[in-house]
């Protein structure tokens, strides 16, 4: 459950180097009874084209799904509008994974079996991204991600990912602990989510390290952890004067409340699962928490800035980082059917290995790149002030 | 000393929502899954209204308890007592009543989770500010010092009742052995009614109260807490209400120490190899009786 | 044909997965221990599948053989400490036992990948090696449920005391549960991870045993037939119910809070109910005709067959 958040990158490029190798062992064998890709004449696109997005709408990891389709839409739309692929319409199969790997497997399985699919949009979770990965890379089905920070989400030439990992851009958050003079921080992490563990166990310490702050001790929460007094206790008795709180959805709220009214008020850094009014129901209490993100509506970038302007027109409300990574995942897709001018898989997998070398943009900024098939942001550093986020600087 | 007082809390918490799963569980011998549900559906519906109009603590709490009466009284009548009534033997009862209240719990959770779009829900309008007394070196809020009371006074109370009062025995009979019971003229059904009824408004009432604590509750907290409670009554040994304190402070007491003195990573292992090892020791738990009925 | 297979190859596996699952539940049950053990079972045999293929290379066949032996033997070694425990008492230890293979699955390094999981487990699974190794647990489970063996059985569940009289070794049959619930839980759980290449935590949380139980009990809980039609069952509804919309949990939930209520012994004792109830009409007739052979009416010889029907067909 609610492993959807970015994992972190250890060990992940060894492993999906090994991984690659294996899958593509595996294709050489299994592929033979290929050509299953569309076997649509080169170079003329349909009237339409169903491109089938399968991630969760319902269940634990609903809401961000719910999230990201607006963006998701926001493109389709976009894309039509403007007749970019000349006369084509693109159309969206929304499939719900109500939260399930198992659904997230079976709802790729049925879309590779119908031909004139030329590419996915995957699950944000990790735990149903990982069961789809190795799918489409048997079945050579271009795919493309959001979130699902997992090391197993990206493992060869047709697995992509529209989102940087939490810990790539964690670093950002050195200059808030330099501002606020860190020298001793407490850590406290839910170790279950492979995110947050990642970001406990190296962002944090590497961060505090880099301006000289030491960890005074790290207390792990397990998923069945509703109460956060005794870590908390723990954490405070070593005087840390910040504390890294770092726990997934409505638990960042309940530890934000209980650290406050153990009585620490100093500065507190979390991470971006604290965002999206999860801190709400803490009030007052919440005030002085800041994360990195990979993308915040207040930002100067002008072509996050359009999509923002964009986005209110259509929605009347502010995109959260899912719309923005949904949006620029539909965007990526899109351009590379235009790309391949044909909806045949392989040419769609290839014209998205061109795609990840050049410089990209969209919501999530402009000339953003790509590290092999994965997203690379500078991110941002935002504060919430007990009833909303405030953006406090970005990346130089 | 500041971990004592956070243990106590966790026991408290556990307790108010073991104490009426194991009233129901050993009087009427109904194991409800549906427990979790009850108890988080008792919060979400005070937060539905604090929506609309805005309540003092005692107001919230009396409706939490109502909610929970009313949602534990409807699956007694129309799933637990449907389900006895067309059982051949108590073996498939038994695990018929599971399903019955796994299936039932399933149906609040998902409006719930389906209202609530699968974020947390708060208390927030309500008329109650959390004030934090210190003394010396500690901290307590009010809203610990509530539940502490509210834990200590009902279990206590309810300890009393089933030893002394008329009814309490016959409820306890009832857990004995049913045949006998009711030859001795003792109303099952109505007094299972009653009996669930309680237990509901139990499970509505450390809803509240833990919501209040924690500031926020997902649609899933039920489930979390109906493990841990289950292993806190098992600990304890079923039918004995002393036994379920017990249960409840030993297991919060081995987390707090767990969360203090390691990393934390094993906490769950360590709660849970604890039960192991009391089993081991005493068959039926710490205070519980020899089992008459079988499962 | 072709066509629905690959569209629903992942159900299709899931399905063979789901009948071990419930198997390993149902087994112990049957025998009078209320075990829920097959669930930690399953994540037993999935982690030492896992590390059988990504370390040692092992083929699909002996990783499933295999790791169905690891979970066995786990499964021996908690039943020899457990075994004397009763009712809730021991569904509760076996409930511990699962919680803490799943907090080993956090906290186990690179053994398990801790909250990243294991991923890249690429064997050479095909559909007939599963239909294979299904069929081959199922007539095994089927054999203890017939003759003098489920006799016993049935005996061990219904009065242990009994039976010990009567000098059938109860302790031998309740170790047994253990072990076979262990071996069918360890080869679920195997076969998961080959058809879907990767596991995690969670994967092996105690949602399995609810699943587990959902199936055995709406399907049938005393024969292999109910197990497969609760495993047929609950992997296809929710794809069903996704007409339904965005109220599919609900009627989820209802679905099986009236299975629960209405259906005492399963989906697979009302088919036998049913045909009962087919069997007794016939034999009424059968027997109205005999009678009335008997008053000289008929004259013809043609009913030869026995009369006598076996009234405990099933339970």
């Amino acid at each position: 459950m609610n492993s959807w958040l970015n994992r972190g990158t250890r060990n992940s490029a060894a492993r999906t180097g090994v991984v690659a190798l294996a899958v593509s062992a595996l294709l050489m064998t299994a592929a033979c009874g290929g050509g299953d890709s569309a076997g649509d004449s080169e170079g003329a696109l349909p009237a339409e084209i169903t491109i089938p997005l399968s991630t969760p709408l319902t269940g634990a990891s609903g809401f961000a799904g719910v999230a990201a389709e607006k963006g998701y839409d926001l493109a389709l739309k976009e894309v039509n509008d403007s007749d970019f692929l000349g006369g084509t319409k693109l159309k969206l199969d929304k499939l719900d994974t109500k939260s399930t790997p198992q659904q997230a497997a079976s709802d790729l399985s049925s879309a590779i079996a119908n031909k004139s699919v030329p590419a996915v949009l995957g699950s944000i979770a990790s735990g149903e991204a990982v069961a789809q990965s190795p799918l489409a890379e048997k079945q050579g089905m271009p795919i493309v991600y959001i979130q699902a920070g997992s090391p197993g989400v990206l493992v060869g030439d047709y697995t992509y990912r529209l989102t940087a990992p939490q810990g790539s851009y964690y670093p950002i958050i050195e200059k808030y602990l330099k501002d606020k003079r860190a020298t001793k921080i407490g850590v406290i992490y839910g170790s279950w989510v492979p995110t947050i563990k990642d970001l406990g166990e190296n962002a944090v310490p590497a961060a505090a390290e880099a301006v000289g702050a030491t960890i005074t001790t790290t207390v792990a929460t397990q998923q069945t952890t509703q109460d956060f007094s005794a870590p908390i206790s723990k954490v405070l008795k070593t005087n840390p004067d910040v504390v890294a709180l770092l726990q997934i959805g409505a638990a960042n709220a309940t530890a934000m409340k209980q650290l406050r009214e153990a009585g620490f008020d100093g500065p507190v850094i979390g991470n971006s699962s604290a965002g999206a009014g999860n801190l709400k129901p803490a009030g007052a209490a919440g005030a002085g928490m800041a994360w990195p993100v990979d993308f915040d509506h207040q930002t100067t970038d002008p072509a996050s800035t359009k999509f923002v302007e964009d986005f209110q027109k259509e929605y009347g409300e502010v995109p959260l980082t899912y719309a923005a990574e949904g949006y620029d995942a539909l965007w990526f897709v899109a351009r590379a059917i235009k790309a391949a001018d044909s909806t045949d898989r392989e040419a769609v997998k290839d014209a998205m290995q061109e795609l990840v070398k050049k410089p990209f943009t969209g919501a999530m900024g402009t000339d953003r790149t790509f590290e092999g098939n994965d997203f690379r942001v500078p991110g941002v550093v935002i504060e919430w002030d007990g009833t909303k986020e405030n953006f406090v600087y970005a990346a130089e | 000393m500041q971990e004592i007082i956070g243990a106590l809390t966790l026991g408290s918490i556990y307790l108010l929502f073991a104490l009426g799963m194991s009233i129901v569980w050993g009087s009427i011998g109904i194991l409800n899954f549906a427990h979790g549900a009850i108890f988080m559906f008792s919060a979400f519906i005070c937060h539905q209204i604090l929506k609309s109009y805005e309540a003092p603590f005692v107001v919230v709490a009396l409706l939490g308890m109502l909610v929970g009466s009313a949602m534990s009284v409807l699956m007694q009548v129309l799933v637990f007592e449907q389900i006895l009534k067309r059982s051949t033997s108590e073996r498939s009862a038994d695990v018929r009543i599971l399903i019955g209240g796994i299936g039932a719990g399933i149906i609040p959770l998902a409006i719930a989770e389906h209202i609530t779009k699968n974020q947390a829900f708060g208390l927030e309008r309500s008329s109650f500010d959390i004030h934090v007394f210190e003394v010396a070196d500690l901290r307590i809020t009010n809203i610990q010092i509530i539940t502490l009371a509210c834990a200590g006074v009902l279990a206590v109370a309810i300890g009393t009742w089933l030893n002394r009062s008329r009814q309490g025995l016959a409820l306890r009979s009832i857990g004995v052995d049913a045949e006998v019971a009711s030859m001795m003229g003792i109303n099952r059904a109505r007094l299972a009614t009653v009996t669930m009824a309680f237990a509901g408004a139990l499970a509505g009432l450390a809803g509240v109260l833990l919501t209040y604590q924690l500031g926020a509750l997902t649609p899933d907290s039920g489930d979390i807490l109906l493990v841990k409670a289950f292993a806190c009554v098992i600990l304890g040994g079923l039918g004995s209400t002393l036994g379920v304190v017990t249960g409840c402070f030993m297991l919060a007491a081995a987390e707090t120490f767990v969360l203090t003195q390691t990393s934390g990573m094993w906490v769950e292992a360590i709660a849970f190899g604890l039960i192991f090892v009391v089993l081991l020791v005493r068959p039926v738990g710490l205070f519980g009786r020899q089992e008459v009925r079988r499962v | 044909m072709n066509t629905f297979y690959d569209a629903n190859i992942v159900l299709i596996q899931a399905t063979f997965v789901g009948i071990l699952l419930a198997l390993s539940v149902q087994v112990p049950l049957r025998m009078g221990v209320f075990s829920f053990a097959g669930a930690g079972s399953y994540g037993i045999g999935a982690y030492a599948a896992a590390n059988l293929v990504i370390r040692q290379d092992f083929p699909a066949l002996p990783t499933l053989v295999l790791s169905g032996v690891v979970a066995a033997l786990v499964g021996l070694a908690l039943g020899l400490v457990i075994y004397r425990l009763n009712g809730l008492y021991l569904a509760m230890a076996t409930v511990a036992f699962d919680l803490t293979v799943g907090v080993i699955a956090v906290n186990g390094g690179e053994w398990t990948g801790g909250a990243n999981g294991l991923f890249g487990v690429l064997t050479d699974l095909t559909l007939p090696i599963i239909v294979v190794v299904v069929l081959a647990c199922v007539v095994g489970v089927a054999i203890t449920e017939h003759g003098r063996t489920g006799r016993r059985v049935d005996a061990v569940r219904e009065d242990p005391e009994l039976a010990a009289s009567m000098g059938i070794n109860v302790r031998r049959y309740r170790l047994l549960a253990f072990v076979a619930s262990g071996f069918l839980g360890g080869v679920a759980g195997a076969m998961n991870v080959l058809a879907r290449t990767t596991i995690g935590p969670a994967d092996v949380g105690f949602g399995l045993v609810i699943l587990a139980l959902t199936m055995i009990i709406v399907g049938g809980a005393l024969s292999w037939k109910g197990a497969v039609i609760g495993a047929l069952l609950f992997t296809w509804l929710p794809e069903a119910l996704t007409l339904v919309g965005e109220w599919q949990e609900l009627v989820y939930g209802f679905i099986v809070l009236l299975a629960g209520i209405f259906l005492p012994r399963g989906l697979h004792g009302l088919y036998v109910d049913g045909r009962r109830g087919v069997a007794a009409r016939r034999r009424r007739s059968r027997l109205a005709r005999v009678e009335r052979q008997m008053a000289g009416e008929i004259d013809s010889d043609a009913e030869a067959e026995p009369v006598a029907v076996d009234e405990r067909v099933g339970s």
